[in-house]
């Protein structure tokens, strides 16, 4: 039997379809149909300056929205051949990485909201709402930040910020021990999280997962280790685990949240003098650039004619990661509860996954996912 | 007199459902701020429920996509009398940066269903939600109460 939820659902908070082949009470395959958030971002970009394009970009996603206007940013810089003054390298890396804490203990919140474990979605999103004052405090907005432009960032950042930064930091790690080990020692989430939802490392290969779901699976690979700030300025540890499991995603969310506040300290302790912001000349061109989002990495595809930007592709982390999540990962779940969770556990962000539709020779507009396109 | 008692309970517990009819993601994650233990939503008598069947107060965030077009309707009629609208943030008001060419969006929201609140802000402060819920919500629902009998 074929079992439909959502797109509005009480184990949703987005809008999409699962569907769920059940026997019994056991899930033998998912499907997800995706559809209900396309807005066209990609085509209202084209033909606009990039001060409009920046601005669109972040609207891309709402929970990651930083992570794309950084993006952005360095894809321009790359086509113009500057890169942004060190200083304000080290303001995006600690915006960067505040935003990555207060992602990944919203996916984790998530989580367990879908595990029906009210206690620890308290816990944690309680411990999110201090990430979320330093990102106010640092930037004037809690979600849609407005922070970097092509050549730097807008503000500029003191002890008066950084101070209150490091007292919250201090507030969440309090927090964040006991948290962490009611969740990695607790004997009833053991045995709703361990052996749910597996998928292998080479089945996440071919799943193209990336991030914390794909290094949940064994895939060692973080962008950061590529990116010039990182490997010029800091010293961090790539997290990743065997598993494969429900159990091992959200460990490996939450073991990366210590690693994103040392990052934070780092950026603090060491910021250099200097300008923020630098002119550019814009040229036209073509370039392409990776980052690491919270989820996992995001691409952009920027070709500019002067000051206009000709064509954009946005790829970002959730389609393959919603992808591998119905092929792999829901498949011989003992129970719908466990498919809810597994899909849960994959951090899904609706509003990423779709900006691709597809018109046939009839002008019937339909709308595709990234893989049936490609 | 089934229904009296039914309206009183009401008023003061209120069922929220969030309808992302097609937006960024940013207000949706405001209205799950709204639980956590610093804003504490249910001490107001506000369960946020994310069941149109048993909701009270519908959330409307994002501008209409095309698949909102027919489905919103359908979604608002499913929630039982009385009910209230209220809009988050500038994308069911306007439509927002993606109403303009190339987009696919039908904002406002008001022309599929009415509304009776809206909060601008991109996204607006999870404050400021709490407060329109508030302002809008027990009031409203009394009222219309009183009306049906």
């Amino acid at each position: 039997m074929i079992l439909p939820i959502g797109p509005i659902h009480p184990a949703l908070k987005e809008p999409i379809r699962l569907k769920l082949q059940t026997e019994g009470e056991k899930v033998v395959k998912a499907e997800i149909e995706y559809g209900y958030v396309h807005r066209g971002i990609e085509k209202i970009i084209e033909g606009q300056t990039w001060q409009r394009g920046i601005y669109l970009s972040e609207r891309v996603c709402g929970i990651c929205s930083y992570e794309h206007t950084q993006t952005f940013a360095e894809t321009i810089e790359k086509i113009c051949g500057v890169q942004a003054p060190p200083r304000a390298q080290f303001l995006r890396v600690i915006t960067n990485e505040l935003d990555r804490i207060q992602s990944h203990f919203l996916g984790n919140s998530t989580f367990f909201k879908a595990l029906d474990h009210e206690t620890l979605f308290m816990h944690v999103l309680e411990l999110r709402e201090y990430a979320m004052d330093s990102i106010e405090l640092l930037t004037g907005n809690r979600v849609n930040m407005g922070w970097n432009v092509v050549g730097g960032v807008k503000m500029d950042a003191d002890e008066r910020h950084f101070k209150p930064i490091l007292e919250n930091l201090k507030k969440i790690e309090e927090g964040f021990e006991r948290t962490r080990e009611i969740f990695a020692e607790g004997p009833a989430l053991g045995l709703r999280t361990k052996g749910v939802g597996v998928m292998t490392k080479k089945e996440a290969i071919r799943g193209r997962a990336v991030g914390p779901i794909g290094r949940g699976s064994g895939i060692k690979y973080d962008y950061r280790e590529d990116h010039y700030t990182y490997k010029d300025y800091f010293d961090f540890k790539t997290i990743w685990r065997k598993e494969g499991d429900n159990y091992a995603r959200t460990l490996n969310r939450f073991d990366e949240i210590p690693e994103s506040i040392s990052l934070v300290r780092q950026a603090i302790e060491n910021i250099p003098e200097g300008d923020i912001r630098i002119p550019v000349e814009l040229k036209s061109g073509y370039a392409q650039w990776r980052n690491e989002a919270p989820r996992g990495e995001v691409t952009y595809t920027i070709e500019t004619n002067g000051n206009l930007i000709k064509h954009i592709s946005i790829r970002t982390p959730s389609i393959p990661n919603m992808d591998s999540c119905a092929k792999y990962m829901i498949r011989d779940v003992p129970s719908v509860a466990d498919a809810v969770a597994t899909y849960a556990s994959c951090d899904p962000c609706v509003a990423c996954a779709e900006r691709v539709a597809v018109t046939d020779e009839h002008g019937k507009t339909s709308l595709k996912n990234f893989g049936e396109v490609m | 007199m089934l229904y009296s008692i039914k309206y009183i309970v009401r008023k003061s517990s209120i069922h929220v459902c969030i309808v992302n009819c097609g937006g960024c993601n940013g207000c949706d994650v405001e209205c799950v701020a709204l639980l956590s233990p610093r804003y504490d939503l249910e001490q107001y008598g506000i369960y946020v429920h994310n069941n149109p069947r048993e909701a009270d107060v519908l959330l409307l965030t994002g501008a209409v996509t095309e698949q909102w077009r027919e489905n919103l309707k359908r979604v608002y009629d499913k929630a039982p009398e009385p009910k209230i609208v209220v809009a988050i943030g500038n994308c069911p008001q306007s439509g927002d940066v993606f109403n303009q060419e190339g987009g696919h969006v039908y904002a406002p929201a008001s022309d599929f269903v009415p509304v009776d609140a809206a909060v601008p802000g991109c996204p607006p402060r999870p404050s400021e939600i709490l407060e329109a819920i508030l302002a809008v919500g027990p009031q409203a629902i009394a009222d219309r109460g009183r009306e049906k009998r």
